[in-house]
């Protein structure tokens, strides 16, 4: 005997997701789901962002981190609220354990939720945390074939940010390739060329970014 | 390693339907993955295997499609395969698209007695 079933696996994290998202929206906050490989850069990312519009801006940032909370203790200098939520060794976030970390935060009293998800480019681009949006973040020393290899997250992110243009005069990447497979998988994607450490290109991702947060009020 | 929680993600649910159908026998699990989902389908079936070990599926044949992934044109209407990550219609040349198929995490159905 066959039981038709025709329904989507993730069904449940998919509907925790929704409710996450509507509450969100309710709230005015707006969140943005990193999306990375390991040390590409995330949480260099977070650290500028939140020197640069900490000020501006009401921040919260959470950070999944498979077992420590080191990347947390990097950013407490900030002085906004963090939550680590552990996956002890889970590849990814899910929208379960991002509704239950929300309440440990004043959603009326926040405007920006950065969401660091565990480094990855596969996993996570399969589970919605009921975010805003998806943001891409790949490096230059991964070399210039990540939005080939993984056009998934390239077709799902709202942008695209190149980390660690510094280091180009070290590797073969190849600029022209990069944003040429970026183009053919999503053709209006903003790609912003950056050096987290450096300083390069970042003054565009926070006006970006601004605007963003500003349009969601 | 995605499958890991995709796969008991769908042994939930295989086990819930068969229990609400009294079934006492699960014999195959047909799915369909999207391409772009990136899934292994050797992993995946590692994966689920573990998951229903010593349940009434534990001797369930996988049957996993994949489908390619799919688009329609905004502008023109037209439907095409995505060949080589190329997301752009090959009628009008427009890059506005919304897909048909591609994403699927689906099962289909059970078999079973
Ligand atoms: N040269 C260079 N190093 C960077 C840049 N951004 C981050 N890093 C370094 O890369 C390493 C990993 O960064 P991290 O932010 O921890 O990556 P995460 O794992 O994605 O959070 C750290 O040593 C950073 O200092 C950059 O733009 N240029
Ligand atoms: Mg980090
Ligand atoms: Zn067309």
């Amino acid at each position: 005997m066959e039981i038709k079933i025709m329904k989507n696996i993730l069904d449940r994290n998919q509907n925790k997701a929704d409710e996450v998202r509507k509450l969100l929206e309710l709230k005015k906050v707006l969140m943005v789901n990193v999306i990375s490989s390991p040390g590409a850069g995330k949480t260099t990312l977070l650290e500028r962002t939140c020197e640069e519009l900490g000020e501006k801006f009401r921040l919260g940032i959470v950070e999944g981190d498979i077992t420590t909370d080191r990347d947390a203790q990097r950013l407490k200098k900030y002085n906004i609220p963090i939550v680590v939520i552990n996956t002890e060794g889970g590849c990814h976030l899910d929208s379960h354990s991002i509704s239950k970390v929300l309440g440990y935060f004043d959603l009326d009293k926040l405007d920006v939720l950065f969401v660091e998800n565990v480094g990855n480019l596969i996993c996570p681009s399969q589970f919605d945390l009921g975010e805003t949006f998806k943001l891409a973040l790949v490096s230059t020393t991964e070399g210039d074939d990540k939005p080939d290899k993984y056009p998934m997250l390239f077709r799902e992110a709202k942008a695209v940010l190149l980390n660690k243009i510094d280091l180009v005069p070290y590797t073969n990447f190849n600029y022209n390739n990069f944003r040429s497979d970026l183009k053919k998988i999503n053709a209006n994607i903003p790609l912003f060329e950056v050096s987290c450490t450096r300083g390069d290109g970042l003054k565009e991702w926070f006006d970006w970014i601004t605007e963003k947060i500003n349009n969601f009020q | 390693m995605h499958e890991i929680k995709i796969a008991e993600d769908l042994s939930a649910i295989v086990l819930e339907t068969a229990k609400r159908e009294s079934l006492s026998k699960v014999t195959r699990v047909n799915i369909i993955f999207g391409q772009l989902v990136q899934i292994v389908p050797e992993i995946f079936e590692y994966a689920f295997r573990e998951t229903v070990r010593d349940t009434i599926a534990n001797d369930a044949d996988v049957f996993i499609e994949i489908v390619p992934v799919k688009m329609k044109c905004i502008k023109c209407g037209n439907d095409f395969l995505v060949k080589e990550n190329r997301f752009k219609c090959n009628v009008c040349f427009s890059t506005d698209l919304d897909i048909i198929s591609g994403k699927e995490l689906f099962i289909k159905s059970i078999e079973g007695e």
